[in-house]
């Protein structure tokens, strides 16, 4: 499973991203088989509903289990670039909330504040530079999808 | 040959009516800014307006999207040439000699070539299409589950040997496409799958939650607004035509990019990107002057441009006239069309031949109006790109959760593309392209229906994809391919498809392709 290091040193081994790769596909595979349980297989003749996820996970694991045996060929673990992830973890964040309020609070309340958050906060841009966007744009939306394209957005409980 | 006029004189009848030719045109329109945009692709700009047609009959709304498609392998080549940014990911070549162009000061001889390189080879598609798609799918009506069994194995082996990752990754990726497929109601039996006591995921999960989330929101999330620069100087008009010796240069490469990518864009796989790779190494290959290449050569520009735009147009064929999708893009065309009540396949044509002719038709007055919107107006497009990424992305959210709401009216799906969205930034880090994912999960019910109704048909006996000619014909290709696989692997060969990995690597640590 795990790649030897690099000869001089002969005693660390590395992981490789690919045997992380490969390794989370069998594990989720697995765990997915598991919940499988009452998924009839059927026959050749008579094929169940299980058939096809079942076989399937089958080629998952096996493709993971490539990827495993492959990994010398991939680069180590630590070469990922994470640089991106507290940006990505933020964008999800505030997406998450928005997609809550989505429904509750109707679309121009929770795009309002998403717009507004994603801006103001995390992209540092100017109060009422993101004000203006955030409700313009909002509105703007608003109208384009409700009234012009008569597909309604969810209203907020209140007046809209 | 008389009956193809007829039907497509039916078309332009369909295609030259106000609305339908508007449609067209907004179409070309957002096309042309999605393939300039960095950070949002066709498949995600498709999918995301996706909502919009649902007002719209049948026609109008594929024309619309298939205009988009279209309009983004146009778009592309502008932010490839001014900015070194592969707006759209099949641009990825032009960005090597259309960008030397440039800082040479003919960027908008460059700019010219690729407009007037992609209006040749995407006519040049649309006549061929006119010529394949009604035969081809008249063929196809001796299709049964076995063949259609066999069509798509042939075309998920194809895609994996086309993609430049690997077999297995390209494969893995399609299994999890095919497994996610399987989720909701199996229609054969009435059991639940995987849906966890939650009735929305009964119909499965859709398509378009799957790629927003994936190239939309998935690009978004690796993409700081720190990491992009927006600065971007517009051609002037003058500058825009090509001098007598540039016209001789690039006349060959766009004949020949042309035919290649028709070709390559019939065969499933992200054919337009490899269609521009290949036609770049052709046109260096037989140039006579390969050191010119990497350095401004018009030949570098003129030949992948041509190319990709006539492989998007050869994707067509086999969604048209099979109803099978070759890639993503055409995987959500095909969810458009199955929305709007209409199935693409063998009956297409027969059975609504105002929306086949109708949409073939407006492909030509399409690309059209695109060699009119990308030289002229190229000054104000640009000015597009000076958005500023960080007011961008938030509004690219919006359109996301919008676009994906809108279709089912389910908060689940938006949940849906949120969690896709993850999932695409992780595959990304791994370096597994999401694209097979996608065409895996549209071809789950077809394929698992196929085959288990050919298991049923021979009552058990997996003979039958060997004993009937043409399923055992497409088996052979897929052997066929697993073994020229196999020999590249153990003879540790670098072939095309190596190559393609590395300009895409080396041209996405520069610019960010979508």
């Amino acid at each position: 499973m795990i790649a030897p290091d690099d000869e001089r040193s002969g005693q660390r081994a590395i992981i490789r991203r690919d045997h992380i790769a490969g390794g989370m596909f069998i594990v989720a595979s697995l765990l997915i088989f598991a919940l499988s349980g009452d998924l009839p297989f059927g026959t050749l003749a008579s094929p169940g509903a299980g058939m096809m996820p079942k076989l399937v996970l089958g080629l998952l694991i096996a493709f993971g289990a490539i990827l495993v045996a492959r990994a010398a060929e991939s680069p180590p673990l630590a070469t990922i670039n994470w640089g991106d992830f507290r940006h990505a973890a933020t964008v999800v964040v505030v997406t998450a909330a928005a997609i809550t309020l989505y429904t509750r609070v109707g679309f121009v309340l929770s795009v309002t504040l998403l717009l507004f958050v994603l801006l103001y906060f995390i992209e540092r841009r100017s109060l009422w530079r993101t004000l203006a966007v955030s409700l313009g744009v909002t509105i703007a939306s608003y109208l384009l999808f409700n009234t012009l394209l008569k597909s309604p957005l969810p209203p907020m409980p209140f007046w809209f | 040959m008389e009956s193809t006029i007829d039907s497509l004189l039916l078309g332009f009848s369909v295609a030259f009516r106000p609305d339908v030719l508007l449609y067209a045109f907004l179409g070309c329109v957002v096309g042309t800014l999605v393939g300039m945009l960095p950070g949002i692709g066709p498949l995600a700009g498709i999918s995301i307006l996706l909502p919009v047609t649902f007002g719209l009959d049948a026609t109008k709304a594929i024309i619309m999207l298939a205009g988009i498609y279209y309009g983004s392998q146009y778009g592309g080549s502008t932010t490839s040439i001014l900015m070194r940014i592969p707006g759209e990911a099949a641009s990825v070549m032009t960005c090597i000699d259309g960008y030397a162009m440039a800082q040479k000061g003919r960027a908008g001889a460059a700019l010219c070539i690729a407009a007037v390189g992609s209006f040749i080879a995407g006519t040049f598609g649309v006549i061929a299409l006119t010529v394949i798609a009604p035969p081809l799918g008249a063929f196809a009506l001796r299709f049964g589950p076995p063949e259609y069994t066999a069509l798509l194995v042939v075309g998920l082996i194809f895609l994996a040997y086309m993609s430049s990752t690997s077999l297995a990754r390209t494969l893995l990726m399609a299994a999890f496409g095919i497994l996610l497929g399987c989720i909701g109601i199996d229609v054969m039996t009435g059991h639940f799958r995987y849906a966890f006591d939650i009735p929305d995921l009964g119909d499965g999960i859709g398509i378009v939650p799957v790629a927003v989330g994936l190239f939309g929101l998935g690009e978004i999330l690796s993409t700081p607004s720190q990491s992009v620069t927006s600065k971007v100087k517009a051609p002037r008009m003058r500058e825009l035509l090509p001098t007598r010796r540039e016209w001789r240069e690039s006349a060959m490469p766009i004949a020949r990019g042309t035919v290649l990518g028709f070709v390559v864009g019939i065969v499933p796989g992200s054919a337009h990107i490899i269609s521009s790779f290949m036609s770049y190494a052709l046109e260096k290959r037989i140039s006579k002057h390969p050191e010119e290449f990497g350095r401004g050569a018009v030949a570098g520009v003129a030949g992948p441009e041509s190319a990709n735009n006539a492989a998007s147009t050869g994707a067509f064929v086999p969604m048209l006239a099979l109803g099978l999708p070759t890639g993503p893009v055409t995987a959500v065309l095909m969810a458009a069309l199955l929305i709007h009540g209409v199935p693409p396949g063998p009956q297409l044509v027969t059975q609504h031949p105002d929306v086949f002719w109708g949409f073939i038709a407006s492909m030509y007055v399409g690309n059209l109006m695109l060699l009119a919107l990308n030289l002229p107006l190229v000054g104000m497009f640009v000015n597009v790109l000076r958005i500023p990424y960080a007011y961008l992305y938030p509004l690219i959210i919006m359109f996301c959760i919008i676009g994906v709401y809108e279709v089912n009216h389910s908060i689940i799906d938006v949940w849906i593309m949120l969690v896709m969205g993850i999932v695409g930034y992780l595959l990304r880090k791994f370096d597994f392209d999401p694209a097979p994912l996608v065409l895996g999960l549209v071809i789950a019910p077809t394929f698992e229906m196929s085959l288990r109704q050919s298991l049923i048909m021979s009552n058990g006996a997996w003979t039958i994809f060997f004993e009937r000619p043409i399923s055992a014909g497409l088996f052979a290709v897929s052997a066929g391919l697993l073994i020229l696989s196999a020999v590249s692997l153990v003879m540790k060969r670098k072939d095309w498809r190596a190559k393609l990995a590395e300009v895409e690597a080396s041209e996405s640590d520069q610019g960010r392709p979508s």
